[in-house]
Order: C-alpha cells, then structure tokens, then sequence
C-alpha cells in the first residue's frame, strides 16, 4: 500500500511538472476517446456474445454441431473478457484523471 | 489478416469437423458390416472412405481442412457359404460387405488422436489468449 502509495504521489508529480496546458478542445477530445473506445468495446462484444447465443440455440434445436456452438461460446467468452479488462483499465484511467488536482 | 490465435482456433475447429465427419464415416462401415443384399446375388454394403483436402479461409489466410470426398472402396467382396440367406447365388454363396473391422478400428484410433490432439491446439491458444487479455488485468 505504501509502495502504491508512494508510486501515485510521484506519477502526480510528474503529471504536474510537465509543462502541458490542457484547452477546452483538447479536453473534448479526451472524453470524446473514452467514450469512443466503451462505445466500440460494447458493440464488439454484444456482437460476439449475439452470435454465441445464436449458435448455442442452433446447436439445441440440432442445426449446428457441438464444435461451432463450442466455439462461438468461446469466442463470445474471450470477447467479453477482453472488453471488460479494457473497460476496467478505461475507467480507471478516467477516475485517475479525474481525481487529478487543478 | 486476423489474430494469428484465432485462425488457429478455427483450423483445429475445421480439423475437429473433419475428423468427427470420419467417425461418422466408420461407424456407418461398422453397422453396415453384416448388410447383405436381399435378392439371390445381389451386392452387399460397400465399404465407404474418405478424403480429406485443404481449403483456404479467405478470411484469414489460414489453411483450413475439409471433408474432400466420401468415396466406396471397390475392393472385391468376401463370399460367405450360407444357401439360406435370401441373398445367395445359384451355388449357394452370399457376397459379405468389403468391410475390416481391424482395419475400421485402427481407423477410429487414429480418428480419436487427430481429435485429440487438435483439442489440444485449441486448449493452448485459448490459453495463450487468456493470458495476454490477464496482461490488463491486476496491478492497480
């Protein structure tokens, strides 16, 4: 904790001691590549997760073979995984922004 | 041109697909091994095979593997002395299917290692992709 701790103050400080003056422009653009990124994060992973679905469903009612619904699970599960490690860390990012002093 | 991972997921996939089509193709054989005609001379059942060939995923390059062609083997057939049979010539034999059942069993062996060992392709892969996605996980 102390180790974290101390790692947090100097990346503040490094963050304050570099000479960038953030405009409004720039600012807009930052939230504008947050949200960006969840917005495609969300649609690739509900696609993934839809086609899973779907091959799970065919593959009951006997339309499609264990291998296909196996994989497209898998695929849905990696996608989904993917996206939320990324989320996780796009959101931390963003909270650490925001905890920021001005 | 995909994640290199991903493509080899979905040849073991094809590979997978194919070798459960050679299951299906034995066990058809071995069911089959006892089928006679039902008229005097008819032919039997004959024994089916398959060929498997390459095909190209244009999606991601990859070579994948598909069922190429289920064939009938055209080696002779065994006759079998039983004049009762409905099937039996003038002299009283009975054409047997062309069917081994070693030969079908030392097939299926083999179909189940090829299974296996591309189950094993996917298990690593998945694995590798897991780790790398675990990457962004932890440290903070």
């Amino acid at each position: 904790m102390i180790t974290s701790a101390i790692g947090d103050s100097k990346a503040l400080q490094a963050i304050q001691n570099t000479p960038v003056q953030p405009n409004g422009a720039e600012m807009l653009s930052a939230s504008e590549g947050f949200e960006k990124i969840l917005n495609g994060l969300g649609a690739n992973a509900f696609e993934a997760l839809r086609t899973g679905e779907a091959t799970a469903i065919a593959a009951i009612e006997g339309k499609a073979s264990t291998q296909q619904a196996v994989m497209a699970t898998m695929e849905a599960e990696k996608s989904l995984q993917a996206a939320l490690a990324i989320r996780d860390k796009v959101v931390s990012a963003f909270l650490e922004i925001s905890r920021m002093q001005i | 041109m995909g994640d290199a991972l991903i493509s080899a997921m979905k040849t073991s996939a094809s590979g997978l697909e194919a070798q459960s089509m050679r299951v299906r193709i034995i066990s058809e054989n071995l069911a089959n091994a006892q089928s006679t005609g039902s008229t005097p001379g008819s032919d039997p059942f004959r024994r089916k095979t398959i060929t498997f060939g390459e095909e190209l995923d244009r999606m991601s390059g990859a070579t994948l593997v598909d069922v190429k062609s289920v064939q009938t083997d055209q080696t002779p057939f065994g006759l079998e002395f039983d004049p009762g049979n409905p099937a039996a010539n003038a002299a009283g034999y009975v054409k047997m299917p062309n069917v081994n059942l070693i030969l079908e069993m030392a097939d299926m062996r083999e179909a189940n290692r090829s299974y296996e060992s591309n189950l094993q392709v996917v298990k690593q892969s998945r694995e590798m992709i897991s780790m790398t996605i675990d990457l962004l996980r932890g440290g903070n």
